[in-house]
């Protein structure tokens, strides 16, 4: 018989999962192989404190104020941006956090009870959960020294409004881990997201095209009244109704938002049940057996398309292919270039442009959409290897040189490259027509030379800071801080050169000058890039170690 | 006589202060069996990772049928077949898909690949799943897929790191007959493995590494010879590895540690 007589009472497991988070933080710390990656890490958490505090001393002047003038109804705003920001932060970074599963807990003997507020004090540790407590600190502190008999009033409701956020949170955050578990559902959920994200660009046209001639304020105010029965208004309104010295009002503000906690915790405490009674939410361990007979199966085609290419980049290139294909989220996200072209146009050029006045020409806006793209699409090429997973070692077995592995992972991009803005020039030129020749011959070069000069650079990135990524899964794809500091700096770099030499034509009166120049700089960089390639097949080598473990683990 | 088909001379990889590998010097004749043997830690993994090219030696020559690895390890790679700790498979292909694409990397063209991996395929009984990604196998379904990548180009050494685990016995069945049969037509097999019962069915020699440094080596016969006995009993390899590695399981007085558990 066990020698556990009676297990450790709530409070001291709650202590216990704390103290096991701040362990895995810390061990994720220790264990990062580059100094670089502590500078990045480093540099965002002065980013994100600078953030926190900025916005803590923000709101409390913001409560300070309204509270003192009597404007209560900015509280209310207040309220719906911590609110928003509270339940759509986790959902948007869940995939970059250190993949951490309290349901591992379920193998120790905890009461359900214990189960369910380890649950809710796991949703306290999030970072959107510290950023809105301190947030709605700030704001009580902020009312109560405006007016100090608010005190009392202001901290019932904010504690209430914690609390019904993290209730919310942790039951959103629930239903998302059980729609994730699945690969396709995970895969099909994230393209669906990166859509809405797009879409939401939308919004703003949308708007200005059907509330023209409304004044802003009315706007809002009409927005408001339709948002009134929801939580954040409901605690703005408990607050103005406290001030304003309404206790009636006050208490059914107060009501809604417990009778909002009662029925979230009752969704929530049905969801960790099922959690708790070992709810399966893994890839099915042993699918089905297909149907399907092997030998029904087309026997593949004899010629070979790829027969120009030595076998060894036809096989990677066959292998990019197919994991592309397979790949869900990133399919989908391949129709995001495309959409922020419509997007795009119909903001700044177009015979209406919504957000300029006078419509961008063609001769401008074509090359800088050409830019933008680039700038989207060549990111994944600065961790290349992030999906081999324990397969990078079929490189170092096989008898190829590393460059053969180099160049068909480009010539990959490369395809998706040219499929994606040849996509783009064929909207770009039904909505806002192409512009003239020069400019047109200048882009593609510029685009030439850019993306050739980025990849060498961008393999030897890869290869130096690799950076495993879970394939089709919203857990651990965090890029290595340093490659993301070079990409975007090669970009930024690359962009400005770009941007110079066709403002040089301008200058110079000279339409043909850019294209001249970036014919000589595509030159330039296409020669540079097979000269590298050698070079970097030397610092595989080198690197072999460092990325069979990293994308091994 | 002719060279070895695998030779290492003063082997030796280091992690910082730690030597995993202690200027190991081995020689294993073509067609050999041959078992690496050791306990948990003892440095088998890396050392095969440095026979394969995966890891390189911090000192010391590898030549594999001859060749040098480091001055021309393409040359070497393409003799040579690879089953890796943890497998190393792509695992958003296909087994079909992956057969062929390790053929091609190979070398092998297009028409020969797609032939060998129907067969291989086949003769693993794994061609009731073509169009199942490597992800949704089981882990002895992978392992035989792993198995078959490493044979498809017909290597001359082949390189095994825990081949059987986790593979069912009705498999692990017909995999012992193929690699028996790969050494009897020249194929170099080098084995590492834990089941020392398997170990000592397949092979003909066997070395023991234990703490970075190789501490026997030889045919079966020979370290039985090697080993004291007290009666005339063949001694088991169990019996040997035990005897020259150290300590045979956890003695009376760690036992009485635990008495709580026991």
């Amino acid at each position: 018989m066990a020698d556990v007589a009676s297990g450790p009472g709530v409070f001291a497991q709650v202590r216990l999962v704390a103290g096991l988070r701040w362990r895995i933080l810390r061990n994720l710390m220790r264990t990062r192989n580059s100094r670089w990656d502590i500078f990045g890490l480093v540099w965002a958490a002065i980013f994100a404190s600078a953030f926190v505090i900025g916005l803590c001393w923000l709101l409390w002047w913001g409560a300070y104020f309204s509270v003192s003038t009597g404007q209560y109804a900015w509280l209310l705003l207040i309220f719906w941006g911590i609110f928003l920001f509270w339940q759509a932060f986790p959902l948007l970074i869940a995939g970059f956090g250190a993949p951490f599963e309290f349901r591992t807990l379920l193998r120790f003997p905890l009461r359900f009870s214990t189960f369910y507020i380890i649950g809710l004090a796991y949703g306290l540790a999030d970072f959107a959960a510290v950023c809105g407590t301190c947030w709605l600190i700030s704001i009580a502190v902020g009312v109560s020294m405006a007016r100090l008999s608010l005190l009392l009033p202001v901290a019932l409701v904010i504690v209430m409004f914690i609390w019904m956020n993290i209730t919310l949170e942790r039951l959103l955050s629930s239903w998302m881990e059980r729609l994730l578990a699945r690969r396709r559902t995970r895969e099909l959920l994230f393209g669906l997201f990166i859509l809405l994200s797009v879409s939401a660009q939308f919004i703003r046209p949308a708007i200005i095209h059907y509330s023209e001639g409304v004044h802003g304020s009315i706007q809002l105010q009409r927005l408001i009244s339709y948002l009134s029965p929801f939580p954040p208004s409901l605690a703005g309104s408990a607050i103005i109704a406290a001030g304003e010295g309404h206790p009636l009002q006050f208490l059914s503000s107060v009501g809604g938002i417990f009778i909002y906690i009662a029925v979230l915790s009752a969704f929530l405490w049905h969801r960790f049940a099922a959690q708790y009674r070992g709810e399966e939410l893994s890839e099915t361990s042993a699918p089905a057996r297909a149907a399907v007979n092997a030998t029904s199966i087309p026997s593949e085609r004899k010629s070979d398309p790829l027969g120009f290419l030595s076998p060894p980049v036809a096989a990677i290139l066959t292998k990019e292919f197919k994991y592309l294909v397979r790949n869900g989220f990133v399919l989908i996200s391949l129709l995001m270039p495309p959409l922020l072209v419509l997007l795009f146009s119909s903001q700044f050029a177009g015979k209406h442009p919504s957000v300029t006045h006078t419509r961008i020409t063609s001769d401008t806006f074509f090359p800088g959409m050409m830019g933008y793209l680039i700038l989207m699409l060549m990111t994944p090429a600065y961790n290349c290897f992030a999906y081999e997973s324990k397969g990078i070692r079929n490189y170092y077995t096989a008898p190829i040189r590393f460059r053969d592995v180099l160049l068909a992972k480009n010539l990959m991009y490369s395809v998706i490259l040219i499929f994606e803005i040849a996509i783009s020039m064929t909207l770009l030129s039904i909505r806002i027509g192409l512009p003239s020749t020069p400019v047109f011959a200048a882009t593609l070069l510029a685009l030439v030379f850019a993306v050739t000069g980025q990849f060498a650079i961008a393999d030897w990135v890869s290869l130096s800071f690799p950076r495993k990524l879970e394939y089709g899964s919203m857990h651990g794809q965090r890029g290595s801080g340093v490659s993301i500091w070079i990409a975007f700096g090669v970009q930024i770099l690359l962009g400005g050169i770009c941007t110079v030499i066709l403002l040089a034509g301008r200058w110079t009166q000279n339409p043909w000058l850019p294209a001249e120049a970036f014919a000589a700089l595509a030159a330039a960089s296409l020669a540079g890039y097979f000269a590298a390639l050698d070079a970097l097949s030397r610092v595989a080598e080198k690197k072999r170690e460092v990325l069979i473990e990293t994308l091994s683990k | 006589m002719s060279e070895p088909a695998i030779l290492t001379e003063n082997l030796t990889r280091t992690f910082g202060a730690l030597t995993a590998v202690d200027a190991i010097n081995l020689s294993v004749t073509a067609g050999q069996f041959f078992g690496f043997l050791g306990p948990n830690g003892a440095g088998k993994s890396t050392t095969i990772k440095m026979l394969t090219g995966l890891l390189a030696p911090t000192a010391g020559r590898v030549r594999l049928l001859g060749l040098d690895f480091a001055a021309d390890p393409v040359a070497v790679k393409r003799q040579i077949g690879v089953v890796p700790e943890g497998m190393g498979l792509f695992e958003r292909l296909t087994g079909t898909e992956y057969l062929n694409f390790v053929g091609r990397m190979y070398g092998l063209d297009r028409e020969t690949s797609k032939r060998r991996s129907d067969e291989l395929l086949h003769f693993m009984q794994l061609d009731d799943r073509p169009k199942s990604v490597i992800a949704d196998y089981s882990h002895g379904m992978q392992k035989k897929l792993a198995l078959a990548a490493a044979v498809i180009h017909g290597p001359r050494i082949l390189f095994l790191d825990e081949p059987f685990e986790g593979v069912d016995a009705l498999a692990a069945g017909a995999l012992k007959s193929l690699l028996a049969r790969m050494t009897e037509r020249g194929v170099t097999i080098f084995l590492t493995s834990h089941v020392l019962e398997i170990v000592e069915r397949l092979c003909s020699h066997v070395a023991i590494i234990h703490k970075g440094r190789l501490v026997a080596q030889g045919s079966l016969d020979e370290l039985r010879a090697g080993v004291s006995s007290d009666d005339s009993t063949p001694r088991s390899l169990e019996q040997i590895f035990l005897s020259i590695v150290g300590q045979g399981g956890a003695t009376r007085s760690q036992l009485e540690e635990l008495s709580w558990l026991t």
